[in-house]
């Protein structure tokens, strides 16, 4: 029996079962006794061993096979749960996350297996055969590698008789291109608005508008299509928490909210990284050692809360802990120290702006560096990844109680809309979730400070930027009575943007540039309109 | 053989396979079902001639699932999924009223055998 036509779907389903076996490891790790757990922690090891059987995959059977055959003593009774045989599990998971991404890649999917089989044959809660768990190199991969992932569930609205399947698997490949395909007509239709206005026909509109909506209705059913559920990504988190935790000592709890709200697929992979690096600091430097916080009058388990919620067309992500919190004055007083601000920009500092600091390049307020957290990227590195997603992020934190970092995030990346403007003879878009809102100044109300244009908003000065002189355009900005702007964030501070005159509000379809236009900076793509004329959509992000 | 068949199993993979099997050998399969539950409400709504059940699923496993079926049609007629080791589940799916088991991981050919061998019962 050719079992090749399995292979692809071998890789997901594992992938699927792997993610959850730290979910529920981390899960009887607080509740040790919760039979449901127990008996779902070794159906997932059997209905592994079930499949790499049929495969084929000997490695991958036998060791699945001996994790199911220790749960299986768990489940009888004959062997209580506890972190010896967690910590087993977890590096079974681990050795077979590696096999199954081996697979993936084109690899036989064999790995040597000999030590840990034997630890899980002869384990005992006597004798320590957990020896300290090495970090298998690959359980953090997510499902990103080239070939071709089997994700997406599409879901059909349920008809009631004789149907069969409800879900089909697509390849998230055609999903893609779907999106693609939907994207091309989308330019293409506003080339025949332009078309219809030149020409003048009724009947030409009505088509055209007709065409418009039905395009509307494809483009949304297509998003749908690509949305994932947010537990896609947050299902290796208990386990990054977990580990991250006991490397420091500390104890956390760890609570995700809200991981059925769905997000396009692009935008999920992206996020996966950021949200690790926020909960790595969330351990690390918000959450006390247990004396630390019994001393505070705080419960020795720190909590961490990872929440999803939707707001209207955005999707908001917070990861609050109940650590020992930011202190502004410290902020500015080490930013100062390091020459990232002037002693007057640090006076005038609200406290948020004061932990916005964290977000500058090369700010770290670490006493030292830790192998958890604190090698020079870090919120910078959030901040910049969240707004190249059309994001936002914003902190607060009070000292002694804990922080709360807020991540806003369109809910789609490929079709957005953008606010189209003229800087010389170059039209570029600027992403409308960049912009914070757009004004028009007096010319008289700009001011120079330090060799630098600003202008006043609610008593805060506010760098000037004239998009014109950043792409090379001539230098003399300015020169009509009112300077229209938009204010936006850079790297964590309020800049208003000049330009020459805005042109209005746009729906496009954006496309990565081609080499040999990949590096531009402050470019992160482009899109057509409908009369053919390219546009670059402006990466606010890395403008500067 | 044109015999209509459900099979019950959690994972799409092995839901996938039998169904390759047993399309190969002329079978129809008019469901599927994930767990021991949903397994009890097709069999009431599609009422196959032969059901494959497999015993580890979340939910509701496959033994209860089997009595279930047996109680409101006590000709109906399942045959279980097993894997090696686990012959004592196997005799008490039997107890229930399974006519005959296939073991995992599955040959196609023992496979059609068992389901000519219960059709032709």
């Amino acid at each position: 029996m050719d079992m090749s036509q399995y292979r692809d779907l071998f890789i997901s389903e594992s992938r699927e079962h792997l993610g959850r076996i730290s979910e529920l490891v981390v899960g009887l790790e607080t509740d040790s006794g919760n039979r449901e757990t127990i008996d779902a922690l070794f159906r997932v090891a059997h209905s592994i061993k079930g499949m790499a059987a049929s495969m084929g995959y000997a490695e991958i059977t036998e060791l699945s096979h001996k994790l199911e055959d220790l749960m299986d003593r768990v489940r009888k009774g004959t062997l209580a749960f506890n972190a010896g045989i967690a910590d087993l599990l977890l590096e079974g998971s681990d050795l077979l996350n590696v096999m199954v991404n081996d697979l993936a890649g084109g690899g036989s999917g064999c790995s040597d297996i000999a030590s840990l089989v034997e630890r899980l044959v002869t384990y005992s809660p006597d004798g320590d055969s957990a020896t300290p768990r090495q970090t298998v190199a690959a359980p953090m991969e997510t499902a990103s590698e080239e070939a071709p992932v089997l994700a997406a569930e599409v879901r059909n609205p349920p008809i009631k008789g004789g149907e069969l399947q409800q879900t089909v698997r697509v390849k998230t490949q055609v999903l893609d291109r779907l999106m693609n395909i939907t994207g091309e007509l989308i330019t293409n239709k506003h080339g025949l608005v332009t078309v219809a206005r030149e020409v003048a026909s009724e009947r030409l509109d009505d088509t055209v508008n007709d065409l418009s909506k039905l395009l509307r209705e494809l483009h949304d059913e297509v998003m749908q299509v690509r949305m994932t559920p947010f537990a896609a990504i947050a299902d290796r988190f208990p386990r990054v928490v977990r580990d991250l935790a006991k490397q420091s000592g500390k104890e956390v709890a760890f609570e995700v909210v809200g991981k059925e709200i769905e997000l396009d697929r692009g935008i999920l992979e992206e996020l996966s990284d950021p949200l690790v690096h926020i909960m790595r600091n969330a351990v690390d430097h918000g959450i006390e050692l247990p004396a630390e916080r019994r001393a505070a009058g705080k419960p020795p388990k720190g909590s961490i809360r990872l929440v999803v919620s939707r707001e209207q067309d955005m999707v908001v992500v917070t990861v609050e802990d109940d650590g020992r919190g930011m202190d502004p004055a410290r902020l500015i007083a080490a930013a100062l120290d390091k020459g990232l601000i002037t002693r007057e920009e640090g006076e005038r500092m609200s406290p948020r702006e004061a932990f916005m600091l964290t977000c500058i390049p090369g700010f770290s307020t670490a006493r030292e560096i830790t192998d958890v957290s604190g090698r020079g990227v870090g919120m910078d590195a959030v901040r910049t990844k969240i707004q190249g997603l059309g994001g936002f992020v914003s902190i607060e934190s009070e000292a002694g109680k804990g922080s709360r970092i807020t991540l806003k995030l369109p809910l789609t990346i490929a079709i957005i809309n953008v606010l189209l403007a003229m800087c010389g003879r170059l039209m570029v878009a600027v992403p409308v979730t960049n912009i914070l809102r757009t004004l028009e100044i007096r010319h008289n109300l700009i001011f120079s400070q330090d060799r630098r244009k600003v202008f006043y908003l609610d008593n805060e000065p506010v760098p000037l930027v004239s998009l014109n002189h950043l792409f090379g355009g001539p230098s003399a900005p300015f020169d009509s009575d009112v300077v229209p702007l938009f204010l936006s964030e850079i790297k964590g501070r309020k800049v208003g943007l000049t330009v020459d005159r805005f042109l209005g509000q746009r729906e496009v379809f954006v496309k990565p540039l081609g080499r040999p236009l990949t590096g531009l900076r402050g470019i992160s793509g482009a899109a057509m309109l409908g009369a053919g004329e390219i546009v670059f959509i402006l990466d606010i992000a890395n403008l500067t | 053989m044109g015999l209509k068949v459900m099979v019950v199993d959690d994972a799409l993979f092995m839901r996938n396979m039998l169904r390759g099997i047993l399309e190969e050998a002329g079978c129809e399969i008019i469901a599927e079902a994930a767990d021991g539950m949903e397994a009890v409400a097709k069999y009431r709504e599609f009422r196959p001639d032969i059901t494959t059940m497999d015993i580890i699923m979340p939910v509701k496993n496959g033994i209860e699932a089997l009595s279930e079926i047996i109680a409101f049609d006590s000709n109906a007629r399942v045959i279980m999924c097993s894997a090696v080791g686990q012959e004592s589940l196997v005799h008490a799916a039997q107890a229930a009223g399974a006519l005959d088991f296939i073991i995992k991981p599955f040959n196609p050919e023992r496979v059609t055998e068992v389901i000519k061998s219960v059709a032709g019962n």
